[in-house]
């Protein structure tokens, strides 16, 4: 009773929140086609022919400003200016995105803390003999890795969840089950990922040594 | 005071008889002490529906005799707590009620005690069926879902919004703004009262907030009767959006009555429909729907023109 339907601004021709996301302004858009396209049985009689035309009008412009993200900013803009929506322009900003279920955002500080913990192990390496006497030796076994790990207080979950790799690989490679490993190819990578994750370096020569001292390489 | 339903619906054949009918029957069941008023002048049909096939007093008796109240014209029905004021011996020039007989009708209407009084109204848009309508807030529009029903509907809604309008307004006042809404508009504006309120707005603003204010307190329903299964279910929700966006007025959809071909077979059994088929879709539709206006009726707000 209080606005005719051409004083609504489009966020109440379409009766839909300012910070409505595009999903929802097509939802609302094809809604309000249901109620005034000219078949429907909703809204039969009770316009004229020229409401009618009118009405979708208003619709269809209302709807291709607020799709279009440039042009509905400049209305957002518009409708502050004249005062009618401050309360409005600011919801709008907030405006809501598809959440992306990989967002590494949300867990801002998962690289500090690896880095820090990269650093930490960096500093347990060097100050610990018997690591470095291993890394020394001209063979590396399953049984050294899990020595080092060891030593470097990390669990293999911590290592599994890193790397990706099976739990059950981790546990057969520490364990020296040579016939129960994968393929080598394969295997070769699973070391390397194993010691990079623990921060030994070089990696790749490790893995290689790792690989030689294979019983069935012999 | 009593919750007073009136039940309009502007097309003939939408249902209003067998609303008045099965509302006032599931009223009844629930306990509550429930008057039905067949106040479709000269085409009342409402006994046939509740049981009562040859009543012996009718709404006649009241306008004419003097010393008769409402309370002595009504009748017993088979179910108890339900009674019924019948309009089947009604003279035949009843459908022309004068003003002060209605006034007088309205009045004792009011003064009625019952718990719930369902008044059945007929089709059309006479000016009795509209002042009926206004006797409470929360008057039920009842309608199919086809054009025809539809395009009614929205006839008789604007015609009360009109009538209500017009109780705010003198004989000279309303020439007045006649005056003004034909300067601003072409000649069907009358048909449109949301564009006579835009002029009102303007022209009379301590006027607009009174019909304002009158307006948000009323809670009119909705009910969409004989919908088929390939209908769009939306569609009562959908016109009480329509009406609040573009004429203000509120408007509650109450529910959808499934169409039943029983309802067909118990009225030509001349039997409760509730009553024989008690687990059909339309029985359980009919069910809910009582108990949500009996939920949702407001408290009773007298007349404000008696």
């Amino acid at each position: 009773m209080d606005k005719k339907f051409s004083e609504m601004n489009y966020y109440e021709m379409l009766d839909i929140r300012p910070d409505a996301n595009a999903a929802q302004i097509r939802a609302a858009y094809n809604y309000a086609l249901q109620m005034y396209q000219a078949d429907s049985l909703v809204s039969y009689s009770f316009f004229s022919q020229d409401e009618r035309r009118e009405i979708l009008a208003l619709l269809d412009k209302a709807y291709a400003t607020l799709i279009n993200e440039h042009e509905r900013e400049k209305y957002n803009q518009e409708l502050a200016r004249n005062g009618i929506l401050d309360v409005m322009e600011k919801s709008a900003q907030v405006k809501k995105e598809p959440v992306n279920i990989f967002d590494i955002s949300k867990h801002k500080d998962f690289f500090a803390a690896r880095r820090t913990d990269a650093a930490d192990l960096k500093m347990k390496i060097e100050k610990n003999e018997r690591i470095r006497d291993i890394l020394g030796r001209s063979v590396l076994t399953g049984a050294d890795l899990k020595d080092m790990r060891t030593q470097l207080g990390v669990t293999l979950e911590k290592i599994h969840q890193e790397t990706k790799i099976r739990l059950d690989y981790l546990r057969n490679i520490e364990d020296d089950k040579t016939e129960k490993l994968p393929a080598a190819v394969f295997l070769k990578g699973f070391i390397k990922a194993y010691l990079r994750s623990l921060c030994l370096e070089p990696a790749d020569e490790l893995a290689a040594r790792y690989m030689n001292s294979l019983p069935g390489k012999n | 005071m009593a919750h007073i339903w009136p039940i309009g619906g502007g097309k003939g054949g939408s249902g209003k008889s067998f609303l008045a009918s099965s509302l006032g029957h599931l009223l009844a069941k629930a306990g509550k002490r429930t008057l039905l008023i067949d106040l479709d002048l000269g085409a009342a049909n409402l006994h046939t529906f509740v049981g009562v096939p040859y009543p012996e007093k009718c709404f006649s008796d009241f306008i004419a005799k003097k010393h008769l109240t409402l309370e002595d014209v009504k009748l017993p029905t088979p179910c108890s707590n339900l009674f019924l004021i019948s309009g089947a011996n009604d003279t035949l020039d009843i459908a022309n009620l004068p003003y002060e007989k209605k006034i007088k009708t309205l009045r004792a209407i009011n003064r009625l005690n019952y718990d719930y009084i369902l008044l059945d109204l007929g089709a059309g848009t006479s000016f009795n069926t509209l002042d009926f309508f206004l006797a409470s807030r929360n008057g039920i529009f009842i309608t199919t879902p086809e054009p025809t029903s539809i395009e009614n509907v929205y006839r008789l809604m604007r015609a009360i919004y009109f009538r209500k309008i017009r109780h705010y307004f003198s004989a000279a006042h309303f020439k007045d703004l006649e005056q003004k809404v034909k300067q601003h508009f072409d000649e069907i504006s009358f048909s449109k009262p949301e564009r006579i309120v835009s002029v009102i707005r303007k022209d009379f603003p301590e006027k607009y907030q009174l019909i304002k204010k009158d307006f948000d307190t009323f809670c009119f329903k909705l009910v969409i009767n004989q919908m088929h299964k390939q209908d769009n279910i939306a569609l009562g929700p959908q016109i009480c959006k329509l009406i609040k966006t573009h004429m203000g007025m509120n408007v509650e959809f109450a529910g959808n009555i499934a169409y039943d071909e029983h309802v067909h077979d118990a009225v030509c059994q001349r039997v409760s429909f509730l009553d024989r088929y008690p687990h059909t879709r339309a029985a359980n539709d009919l069910r809910d729907l009582s108990k949500k206006l009996s939920a949702s009726s407001g408290e009773q707000l007298s007349l404000n023109y008696l």
